[in-house]
């Protein structure tokens, strides 16, 4: 027999049924929204870690702080001879004036009780290294130039924080996983709470000889379409969620480094969504699928048992 | 058409459904197949629409062997089949129309012949003019022949009815029955389970008595008659027209005279013609219902 006709049909029924199990559908479109806006929200939070340590990692700058008695002529020689330095790829002078004047803006009117301070800042270099292998023999060839007063660098910190990123990485990967597994389930017992409601339908097409296929679709196309409405809408929710937290969000990790800026939603937008949208879809198909084949396994009968 | 040879069915819980069932219905027959609850006909029922496979023996209904059959099989072996039920099941949502057309939807029919298939069978079974109602707006007997234009939509050439007329009044169930035997006139084969034994002994049909798992009698009824069977089988109704005789003797003239319609057995034995011999002359240890002579049976109705 043909199916063009009753495939648009069926599937016209599987929409049908979001609207008309409408509370049904919210309730699995919510805990499905909420799996999907907590795995986004570990994905964004891995995103920004890993940048974070990507940041740390490029980040292989020496800061070289002078004596305090340091002249202009000083600065002069200890650039020229920080260059000089073997594995030196840079080197950027910060005035201590102008240091010392973004300090004071920034603290705005509290700057006051600087009034008639001298200046305690120390001219610093700024010096990127072109080789992280030989990071350690720089660093203390940079300490042992004239006029040097003390230099500080990142890599302890660099060093836990890329340690910490693989163990961030797993487990935010693990807690997706679980979720996905969670969703999957969701979608499954609404798709079965829903088929159970619409048992004399499932009787009806298996009395009148509906090919199983006939009679899964419309509770795949449900399934799917709740995973893409789930979807959509967690997409929305991370958006707004994040665009919320950027603030917060900015100054946490300004903690471990002061230059940074957190991964606008923007760049990850089109790739949350489809992620998304696949998970949504695939997780509501599949449960759709897996509950309906017990369904018809368990209580597909035409016949009902004789009432005693 | 329809073959069960040597039928047994045993459940995987042990229950023992049916026993040795060799029953055979040709083309355009109508049989009724009646007994009590437990004397498996859900079983009958299913294995019928190929929802249980025989235990032993094999099933063949047109050119399908049902035990061998693969099971994407199934669907289309079932278009073969119409049924209706007692509780009618129609989709309360939909009208009639829709009830009706739904069955071919779900088959893949296209709309076009749905829009010419579906007013011609609401019509054989006279509901033209309530075509746009919705099951709740229709009687009982209404809704069991909107259950029966579905079951004839798919030019099902089989139809299986189980106790189609339970939930109906006397006379709808009348009417359902002529409706029946309409159809069948016409060249469907018609299979009818019910209990209503006054119902059946209005028609002069084959009637299968099952007890117990096995076909204890198998035979066209005459005129107001009603098979031997277990006296549970009866409703109120026929108790009531019928004498009883309770622990007295039972001669070999009223056993051959056929009038014994139904015996009660105080232990829980089966009731088979080698029982019924054994009956004669035996005292106290049955209830013998005999058919009044003066009563005419009327309209069944549910127990």
């Amino acid at each position: 027999m043909k199916k063009g006709g009753s495939l648009s049909y069926l599937t016209k029924e599987g929409f049908h049924n979001v609207w008309m199990n409408r509370l049904m559908s919210v309730a699995s479109i919510a805990v499905l929204m909420a799996c999907l806006v907590m795995m986004g929200s570990a994905f964004m939070i891995i995103v920004n870690v890993q940048n974070v340590m990507n940041q740390i990692e490029q980040q292989n700058v020496i800061m070289v702080y002078m004596d305090d008695d340091a002249t202009q002529a000083d600065v002069a020689a200890l650039q020229k001879d920080i260059l000089s330095v073997d594995n030196v790829l840079s080197c950027e002078h910060e005035d201590k004036e102008k240091a010392f004047q973004e300090q004071l803006d920034e603290l705005g009117s509290k700057a006051d009780y600087f009034e008639g301070v001298e200046n305690p800042l120390p001219e610093t270099f700024k010096v990127t290294v072109k080789d992280m292998e030989k990071f350690d023999e720089t660093a203390s060839a940079l300490s042992g130039l004239q006029k040097v007063n003390s230099i500080r660098d990142n890599k302890e910190i660099a060093q836990i924080l890329i340690k910490t990123r693989s163990s961030v990485t797993y487990i935010s990967v693990g807690i997706i996983a679980v979720l996905l597994v969670i969703s999957l389930f969701i979608i499954a017992n609404t798709v079965r709470i829903t088929m159970y409601s619409r048992r004399l339908e499932i009787n009806i097409m298996k009395s009148v000889g509906a090919t199983n296929w006939f009679i899964r679709w419309p509770f795949f196309v449900e399934g799917m379409t709740l995973g893409a409405i789930s979807g959509v809408v967690s997409f929305g929710i991370v958006w707004g969620v994040y665009k919320l937290l950027n603030g917060t969000l900015q100054s946490m990790f300004s903690v471990i480094n002061s230059g940074f800026k957190i991964v606008p939603f923007t760049s990850y937008a089109l790739y949350i969504l489809a992620a998304f949208l696949v998970i949504g879809i695939v997780s509501g198909g599949l449960g759709s699928l897996v509950s309906i084949q017990k369904y018809l396994k368990e209580r597909g009968g035409i016949v009902y048992e004789e009432e005693e | 058409m329809i073959d069960f040879k040597n039928v047994s069915k045993v459940y995987d819980n042990g229950t023992k459904a049916l026993h040795n069932i060799n029953i055979h219905i040709d083309k355009g027959e109508f049989v009724f197949v009646v007994g009590a609850s437990g004397a498996g006909k859900s079983t009958f029922l299913k294995l019928m629409m190929r929802e249980e496979v025989p235990s032993t023996g094999t099933i063949n209904i047109k050119n399908y062997n049902l035990g061998e059959m693969k099971k994407k099989e199934i669907p289309y072996f079932r278009r073969n089949m119409g049924i209706v039920f007692q509780d009618f099941r129609l989709i309360q949502n939909m009208t009639v129309y829709d009830n009706v057309a739904f069955a071919m939807r779900v088959v893949g029919a296209r709309e076009k012949e749905i829009r010419k298939r579906v007013p011609y069978v609401i019509n054989i079974v006279g509901l033209s003019s309530k075509a746009r109602n919705y099951p709740m707006e229709l009687s009982g007997g209404e809704q069991q022949r909107v259950a029966l234009a579905r079951a004839l939509v798919n030019n099902a050439d089989i139809i299986i009815a189980d106790e189609p007329t339970g939930n109906v009044d006397p006379q709808m169930s009348l009417e359902i029955v002529e409706l029946l035997t309409r159809l069948n006139e016409a060249g469907t084969t018609v299979i009818m389970v019910t209990h209503e034994h006054s119902l059946v002994s209005q028609f002069d049909k084959r009637v299968i008595v099952l007890d117990s798992g096995e076909v204890i009698s198998d035979g066209v009824m005459e005129d107001g008659e009603i098979p031997i069977g277990l006296a549970s089988h009866l409703n109120s109704d026929t108790k009531r027209r019928t004498r009883t005789k309770f622990g007295n003797k039972i001669s070999k003239k009223e056993k051959n005279s056929e009038k014994i319609i139904a015996v009660e057995p105080k232990d829980n034995v089966k009731v088979d013609d080698e029982y019924l011999d054994a009956l004669i002359g035996d005292t106290d240890s049955y209830r013998v219902y005999l058919e009044q002579d003066d009563s005419q049976p009327k309209g069944g109705d549910s127990q």
